[in-house]
This record gives C-alpha cells, structure tokens and sequence, in this order.
C-alpha cells in the first residue's frame, strides 16, 4: 500500500510543441494511440457487466451545463471531446487526428477522426465539431466552460474532416481545454431545443463507447456497451451499473459482501476497513487533485500580505495532512502532485512552505496584531477531511495567537460565497485537467480576463499567466510558470497544502481498471472482468 | 414506581455529567494528536479515540451538556413561546386562536428532519441555529397542549366568578389560568425531550448541528459513521448516551404522568 | 357533519397554500440557487450566470414567480424539475411509492410485534414477562433509528457477509431485490414504532381489563381467552386503529433519515436532495404534496373517530 500502482509517467512526453503531438499521421487511416484511456490490457475478455458504488451521484447528466464533478466523473464513457487529457499532461488526439497550430500561434488546426459514429447513428464530421464547440463558448448558453474559450474568435470547418479554431491570441493549452471536463462533440442542431439539457437525462447523444441506458435519480444510472463504438474490440465489458452508496462503510460492506465490483474513496483512509478483505484489491493512484486553504484577499486581515505570509508560516501541511487523510497524500507547495514533476518548482525553493513560529509572529506584530486577531474559518458539510483539518489548523495558528473560529457551509451557500468572491478563509477541494493554464488561469488572472475569486490582483502573476498560455515553447513556458509559482508562494493567495491519493476498491474479478488522477472513469473504457 | 426511580437515577447521572463533565473525564475532550488516531478502548482512553486522536470518552461525556443543553434550550423556548401563545388563544379565543391555529398547523406539516433541514438552511450550522429549528419545529406542540388546556380552563366556573367579582382578563389569566395549565406543559415537555433529542442527533448526523471542534453526540457520530468497520466505538458509545438519557426522560415522563392521574 | 368537513377542509387548504408560501419564501431565503451549482465553483461568467437565471424564471419578481407556480398548481400541474426535465408529479409520486411500501411494512412488522406484546404485558401486568417487555419498549423508543440502522448493516455485514444490495428494485420489478434492500431499514424503523404500540396497547388492555364488564365477566365464569379476546381485544380495537394512523403519519415523517442511510430513492431523499440542488419546482411539488397527505391522513383520522365513537362526534 505504500507503493503507488502506476509509475509516475513524467513529463518527458511534454515537448508538445506546436507540431509534436503523439499520434499524429498524414496516412488517411490514422493508427489509434494504444494509450488512450490508459494502458491496453492483453486477453481481455469481452461482455459481463459490473457495478459502481458511487458516493454521490450526478445531478444531471448534460456536460455542456452541468459543472458538478459527480457529472464529469461519468461523462466521458459516453461524450468525448477532441482530446484526452492523458495524466502525463499529455492531450492524446480522441476524436481528433492531429493539431497544428499557425506560426504566429493564433490559429489551431485540427485534423478529424473518421468513421465516427455519433449514438444517434450519425457520422461525425466538422460541422457537428463547429457546431458543439461554438455552443460552449458562447457564454448566453450558460456552459461553465465557456470561459477557457474565451480567445476563441471563430471556428471554420473548410471540409468534413477539418476544423479551425481562430484566436485573438495565442493559446498553446487549447488541446488540453477541448478535452473531456465540458462539453463534447454532439450532433449539430441537437442544442437547439430549449430542453436539450434535460433531454440527456433519457438519451446519450455523444460517440462515446458507451450509451446511457437508464437514469434512476437518488439510486442508479445504467450504462450500456456502444456497439458502433469506432476504437476496435472496445470497450469490454457490456453493462456498467453506479449505485450512488450512502457512506464509504457502506461501500465496504458492498464489495465485502460482492454487491458492488468497483469503488472510489473520496477519505483515501476510508479503505482500511478492506485490508484484509477477501477477493478485494485496494490500489493506490496519484492525483491531480489538491486540498487548499483559501484566502480572500478582501477578507478580515487577509489583505495584508504579512498576515497571510504569518498563516502560512504556521501551518505545519504535513500534520494537517496525516490529521485529514491519514497521511495518504503528498504534501505540495503550489501545484498538485500529479503535475508536479512536470511543472512543479521544488518545495525548497519556495518561500513560506517550512513552520516559522518566530518569523510567523514578527510578521503579525509588523502588520499591526501582535496580539494575533479572530477569524472565521470555513469548512463544506460533506468534506470529511476538512472537520479534521479545521481543528488542526485551529491549533497551529493559536500558537500565533490567531483564534480561529471554525463555521460550516452547505456546499450550494459555499459556491455562491465563492463565486462572489466572498469565499472569507476557507478550506477548498479542487482538481485540474493536467495543464498549467487551466490550473491557475481562471483562479488567479485578475479580472476581467481571469475571475480571480481570491480578490487577489496582482498584475505581474496576471502578466505571467497571459505569457504562460500564449507560449508553445515547452521550455519558456515551464520557465514562466516557475516564476509564477514563485510569487504564488511569496503571496500566499493560497495555501496549497497537499494531494489527497485516489484510493480504489475492486472485486479481483474486475481487471486492467487504470483510476485517471482526476478521479474521472476514463479506466472504464478498457477495464474487462473475468468471465 | 421503580421505573420513576431509575429514570431519576438516570437523570442524576447525566446532571452530574452536566455540572462537572472534567470531574469525570479527565481527560481533554480537544487535545488531538494524529500519532494516537483511532485507537481501540484501553485503560488510558476508556471509550477509544476518534480520527485525529482525541479521547472519545472525553468528548461523549464533555458532549452530554452541549447535546442535553440544546434540546434542554430549545424546549424550554418551544414552551415559552407555543405554550404561551397556545393559553392566550385558548383563552382569548377569536382571530388571534384562528391565526395562530393555521401557523401551527403549517408548521406541523413539515416533517421534523426537512424542517429542521430547510430552517438551517437559511440560517447556516450552528449550536444557535440548531435549538432555533428545534425550537421551531416543536412550537406548535406546546400551543396546541397549552390551547386546549386554557380552553377547558376558561370554562371553569372559577374565570366566571373571576370575571364577575372584577377581575381583569389579564390577571385572570397569569394569576388562576396559567398555574393550572403549567403542570401540563410540564409533562409535555418531558415527553417531547425524547423526541427532540432525537431529531437534535439525526440533524447533526446530516452535519447540521454544532460546528467543530464542539463534542455533540450527533457530530460525532456524524464523524464516527465512516470509520464504524474499523473504529466501532465511535458510533457506539455516543448512540448509548443518546439512548440512555432519551430513556431517562422517558421513565420520568411516565412517571409524572402517573402523578398526575394521566 | 357537512358543516364540520367543510370548515376542517377550508382550513387545510389556508394551511397548504400558508405552507407552500412559506416554502416558496424559505428556499429563496437559502443563499445560493441552481445557477450556481450548474457553473460549479469557478466555471462561467456574469453573462452565464445572467442566461441561465434567466433560462429558469428566477430574474422575474417574486410574487410573479410564486404566482405562475401555484396558477399551474391549481391546473393539476406541479411543473418540471430543472435538474431532471421530468414532471415534479411523477417524480413525486414515484418517490412516494418508494416511502409508502417502506411505511406500510414497517407499519406491518410493528404491529405484528407491538400489539401481541402489549397484549400480553397488559395481561400479565406486573410479572417478569411485562417487565421484560417494558424494557424492550423503553429501549426501542430510546435508540436513534439512524444509529440501530448503521449497526444492523454494520452487524449484517459482520455476522452475516451479506448486505443490501443498495440499488432500488421496485416490488414488482425483482421482489426478492426488493425485500432485501427493505429489510434493514424496515427493521430500523420498526423497533421504534413497536415499542411504541406495545406501550399503548399494554396500557389500554390494563385499562380495559379493570372495567365492571370485565369483572362481571369473571363472576359469570368465562375463560380468560374469551375475557381477553372476544371482550377487551374488541374494545380496544378503535383507539388501536386510530393509533395507527398517527404511527404511519410519524413513519412518513421519519423515514428521511433512514431513506439517506440506505440510499432508498424516497420522498426524504428527493427533497433532500432538491432541498441541496436548489431544484425548487421539485421542493415546492414535493412539500405541496407532503402537506396534503398529512392533511388527509389527519382529516381521516378525526372522521373515523368521530364515526367510531359517537361521543367524540364534533
């Protein structure tokens, strides 16, 4: 349990140049990246089906409109979008064949898959591609993706099997962003009606390898094999069953007692009650997810850097995280695990992340408190690590006479706090496809270009950002990034304190099933079980 | 009469955890420290320790006057308000009985735990929020028992010959109405609190009650009900206390109402 | 009689249409809407937000809003999800379904335990057996239901390697599913609502039996089967069902917490979770409906009564 199941890939595949993507051929029948969705399994063998144990359950099943991660964990199995976004970092071509970007980056061209079948029956072609990509980017549709496109201009189809995305500037991540977190290429014309996005409850209309069968709310969501799927032999298995479970001792009891063949634990230490259980395996993955703490900028004392540099002085992250997860995590300075040989800078050259009681407390006496100040801390009812870590925290800044009051909120109160940018100093639970320009742009570009939730405003990070996005050089653009992690550090807007690992519970009977680090079921698409 | 007597042995028992929770836990029930998580029962912590190594036992008994303190509270506002209301539209009678009437029957339509659910919603967790949707939730019980006696009160020949010899409505009804009808508010109240501590555990079991670090039985096992396969004594010992003093008040209820000829 | 019906139905409707304003007022009082939840925590922009408010009516005055629903209401239309895109009506009364089986089993199972050992505490009164029995009722109506609920699964899955299989199967989609994923909560839910009727029962049976009829009974020599069964069974036989009315009104009410422990799609869970979406077309359709049930079960309830026992004829 010590070891993780996949070797770190690094990113040595990441000298994705303009012209460098994995996969890509001129030849009319291009090969498939045996990689995509994970590892190809030998012998697997096709039919069976399987059930899911689910902590939560999608609210709704439209990825155009419907932003809640319980969503987006299903929606691959039946919507793609161009790319996948392979762990690595890594956009591997999904629906796409290559991409090519212009020499003064500000246009993208992509070459289309053929012989892709729509569920509806449809080929795919660009116009379906234009189509469903211009939907999401046009904010009056109200798809919480619409932001990551706003340097899209316009998109051109010039014939069935091309597609052009026309830029105001350059944006070396937008492979990356026509991956599979919103959106997807659906039909053309099927947006139209009013009620398309109720409409994807009953049916899929994606080209996915697999169909909606049933959505049951508050109990079940059925999946079917795709029999006109377009990538060969796949997937394996004939059914996927999610039952939303009520707590994660129920999912144990579940794959115990074999009610259940899969699950993922959102409190990795969860899964210790299935050490010695027969017939189950619990594997360990890395993740692309992260547990913050939060702070508005505009929030109490927040807005004196020396209070917050002080906070993040005396939070000792490795004790928060043994408290909160059990220790199944990494500690990290300001990018989440996963991403962090790729483009982390090393915890030791960054400032605030070593416990500096003394040097916490000098700077709380220059900014004014040296006899510390109350603050309100919030946590989100349903985040069990969070209560652990509240308490925790409390203790480490009263050793800096900074009380601490902890106050809980309903996830919806929470949003709505967050998106107003009155989040307050709060702890926060978010993930990221595996990109620099989408982890950091939205959260920290000041606005209006970036929503900067953080009241932080800071026009040198906002700098690097714009140049971090609008750089193809894999080399200049890591460069970039350090020095805003640098500042991230310095300014302490945040305090990214460790990735929580994904822990993963199967029946034995289930085979080859690979957990992305989004937390998403990409692993579905080429998991077979034993007949 | 012997369940009387071990409903007040009960009592007793929790009153002493009330008044002095630290002279029976000695220990702290907020000093954590993850090197000693979830540990099994043994001689140095009685009833194990929870997921970031605080003593259970002492968060069960420190919890006995936050859990039995809101319910406690929010009861005595319930009976304050409902029962109070519930006298002067049983005696007053008119617009003011039919107003408050359908307020109560609206509120009694919802059930307890959406109630309690929609009402935090709107407020936010909290200790204080909490014994306000309590206390909500269980006004229109209190206005109908105190209604209904005040209406058989305000028969009585007594309010007549009140009446006549002078007496105004409202020292009628403080000085000869509201003693009568007290005792039964009295019983009522005991036999609701079993009720209420009921849904006091099960809201904050949905992780609407107190916030952390506070020890309340429902919070806990809120936080216990994940680790139950591998820390058992996390949900048990707080569900015992839970049922313990429901059933203390239970035997008390029982007990006045035999005192009280029913 | 015509009288007294139309004055208790006029007051439920002032109490349904009271609650459904108050509903109606308390879901927008929580902060945050489903605008919100849709964009997630950082995705969309004030146009989104503004297309989608707009999408679902909630850019339009109140009372405009509050209006249009309780119009379609009275036209027999509780509208449409927003999550969902399914009328809140069959969505309602699905859930419904999934409550009532649960509250009539378990309404099934505690009288099948309740009224014999509140019969037979009440003839023994005052033995071993009776205070056995009252401890069981003190136990059953102390335990949190929630809490016996976790242990039995957890107990279940110790003693047994067996659990529910948690996915819903309606009775007449796989019966034995559908037995085995209502088995724990009805046993949850029953040991409150059989200690509950075993006291009751006990103390009407001691009550009846003190009677002169009784006595004058025995005088005459029947057998104490025919004292107990054919007589003072009988006699309690009208308050029994009345109580019964009020248990499955408190299992209705109670059930909330028991459907969230094992993920039974009930009436509970679908506002619950309304309630969090903020999908307030299914709150408001669902608590409409809530509200005329126990307005119903009540008003059937005080008419039995009152046909049962003439005294009590209003």
């Amino acid at each position: 349990m010590t070891e993780f199941t996949l070797p770190r890939r690094t990113a040595l595949q990441l000298a994705l140049g303009s012209l460098a993507l994995p996969g890509i051929a001129e030849a009319q029948q291009a090969q498939i990246d045996p990689l995509l969705y994970g590892p190809t399994p030998e012998n697997a063998r096709r039919g069976g089906r399987i059930t899911v144990g689910s902590l939560v359950e999608p609210p709704a099943l439209d990825p155009f409109r419907q932003a809640a991660d319980a969503r987006i964990r299903v929606s691959p199995l039946m919507y793609q979008g161009l790319f996948f976004e392979d762990q690595s970092g890594v956009p591997r071509p999904l629906l796409a064949e290559s991409a090519t970007a212009a020499p003064d980056g500000k246009s993208w061209t992509f070459r289309l898959r053929r012989g892709v079948k729509f569920h509806t029956g449809q080929p795919m072609t660009s116009a379906d591609v234009k189509y469903s990509y211009d939907f999401m980017r046009n904010a009056a549709n109200g798809s919480p993706g619409a932001g990551d496109l706003s340097s899209v201009t316009s998109i051109d189809a010039p014939d069935d099997f091309t597609v052009v995305f026309n830029l105001s500037r350059p944006n070396a991540a937008l492979p990356m962003t026509l991956t599979n977190k919103y959106g997807a290429v659906v039909p053309r014309g099927f947006l139209d009606d009013a009620n398309s996005g109720t409409r994807m409850n009953e049916i899929s209309v994606g080209t996915g390898p697999f169909k909606l069968k049933q959505f049951r709310p508050n109990s079940t969501l059925v999946f079917e094999r795709n029999p006109d799927y377009w990538q060969p032999g796949l997937p394996y298995l004939d059914e996927i069953t999610f039952v939303t479970m009520p707590n994660s001792a129920a999912m144990a009891v579940g794959l115990q007692s074999r009610r259940i063949d899969l699950a993922m634990f959102s409190r990795p230490q969860d899964t210790q009650a299935l050490a010695n259980a027969q017939g189950v395996e619990v594997r360990r993955w890395p993740s692309l997810n992260q547990k913050t703490v939060d702070l508005d900028c505009k929030y109490n004392n927040l807005g004196d850097v020396r209070v917050r540099q002080a906070i993040a002085l005396a939070i000792d992250k490795k004790t928060v995280m043994d408290a909160s997860i059990s220790g199944y995590g990494t500690v990290i300075g300001t990018i989440v695990a996963g991403m962090q040989d790729a483009w982390g800078v090393p915890l030791d050259q960054l400032a605030n992340q070593r416990v500096d009681l003394d040097r916490a407390k000098a700077l709380l006496a220059a900014a004014g408190h040296p006899n510390g100040f109350d603050i309100d801390l919030t946590t989100i009812i349903g985040y069990d690590w969070m209560d652990a870590a509240a308490v925790t925290i409390a203790e480490q800044l009263r050793r800096i006479n900074i009380r601490v009051n902890i106050r809980k909120l309903e996830l919806g109160v929470w949003i709505r706090n967050f998106r107003a940018r009155e989040m307050g100093f709060t702890f926060n639970d978010w993930g990221t496809t595996p990109d620099p320009s989408l982890l950091y742009y939205r959260h920290f570009r000041a606005a209006p270009e970036g929503a900067d939730f953080r009241n932080w405003n800071h026009a040198r990070a906002s700098a690097l950002l714009d140049r971090g996005q609008e750089t193809a050089d894999p080399a200049a653009r890591r460069a970039i990034y350090a020095e805003f992690q640098k500042i991230l550090a310095e300014e302490v807007p945040t305090i990214m304190m460790f990735s929580s690992d994904v822990l993963t519970a199967n029946r034995t009977r289930l085979k080859n099933y690979v957990q992305h680090g989004t937390g998403w079921y990409f692993g579905l698409v080429k998991a077979w079980v034993e007949g | 009469m012997t369940a009387w007597r071990l409903g007040l042995v009960l009592l007793a028992f929790f009153a002493v955890l009330i008044v002095a929770p630290g002279w029976v836990a000695q220990q702290s029930p907020f000093d954590l420290d993850p090197a000693r998580a979830l540990q099994p029962p043994s001689a140095a912590h009685w009833f194990g320790t929870d997921d970031v190594g605080r003593d259970v036992f002492a968060r069960v008994i420190h919890g006995t006057r936050i859990t039995l303190g809101l319910v406690t509270l929010s009861l005595l506002i319930a009976t304050a308000i409902g029962g109070g209301l519930g006298i002067v539209a049983g005696f007053a009678g008119k617009w003011f009985d039919l107003a408050a009437g359908r307020l109560a029957d609206m509120v009694q339509t919802f059930p307890p735990i959406i109630a309690g659910v929609m009402i935090t919603g709107v407020l936010g967790p909290g200790a204080m929020n909490l014994v306000l949707a309590l206390a909500v939730i269980y006004v229109p019980t209190f206005f109908r028992i105190g209604r209904s006696a005040a209406l058989a009160e305000a028969q009585l020949t007594y309010v007549e010959a009140s009446r006549a010899a002078g007496f105004t409505e409202g020292s009628i009804l403080v000085r000869q109405v509201l003693p009568n009808v007290l005792p039964v508010l009295v019983l009522q109240y005991v036999i609701m609190f079993p009720l209420a501590l009921q849904i006091e555990a099960a809201l904050g079991f949905l992780g609407l009650g107190v916030v952390p670090p506070t020890p309340d039985w429902g919070a806990i096992l809120e936080q216990g009900k994940n680790f139950i396969l591998v820390a058992w004594w996390m949900s048990l010992w707080p569900g015992l206390f839970v049922l313990l003093s429901a059933a203390a008040m239970t035997l008390i209820g029982q007990g006045l109402r035999e005192k009280f000829g029913r | 009689m015509a009288g007294f019906l139309a004055r208790r139905l006029g007051a439920a409707a002032i109490a349904a249409l009271l609650s459904s304003l108050a509903v109606f007022l308390i879901m927008r009082a929580v902060p945050g809407d489903i605008v919100g939840q849709m964009l997630g925590q950082s995705g969309g922009d004030r146009a989104a937000e503004e297309a989608l408010r707009a999408f679902f009516g909630l850019d339009r005055p109140l009372w405009s809003q509050f209006a249009d629903w309780l119009g379609a209401v009275l036209r027999g239309d509780l509208g449409r999800s927003w999550y969902q895109g399914r009328p809140v009506g069959v969505m309602v009364w699905e859930a419904f379904l999934v409550t009532l089986e649960l509250a009539v089993a378990t309404l099934v199972l505690a009288t099948l335990i309740g009224v014999p050992l509140g019969v037979v505490a009440g003839i023994t009164q005052g033995s071993r057996l009776d205070r056995a029995i009252q401890s069981f009722n003190l136990v059953g109506l102390s335990a949190p239901v929630f809490w016996l609920g976790l242990m039995l699964l957890v107990g279940a899955s110790a003693a047994l390697d067996w659990s529910p299989p948690f996915a819903w199967s309606g009775p007449q989609e796989d019966l034995a599913d559908n037995i085995s994923i209502l088995v724990l909560p009805v046993i949850s839910l029953a040991v409150l609502q059989a200690a509950a009727y075993s006291q009751f029962v006990r103390g009407l049976m001691i009550e009846e039996l003190g009677k002169d009829y009784i006595r004058a009974g025995r005088a005459k020599g029947l057998t104490p089967a025919e004292l107990y069964f054919k007589h003072a069974l009988s006699n309690v036989m009208i308050p029994l069902v009345t109580f019964m009315g009020l248990i499955l009104v408190q299992i209705l009410g109670g059930v909330v917490v028991i459907e969230s422990l094992f993920s039974l799609p009930g009436l509970g869970r679908l506002i619950l979770a309304g309630i969090q979406g903020r999908d307030y077309p299914v709150v408001q359709g669902a608590l409409f409906f809530v509200v005329i049930i126990a307005t119903t079960i009540n008003l059937v309830v005080d008419l039995l009564y009152g046909l049962l026992d003439p005294r009590l004829k209003p």
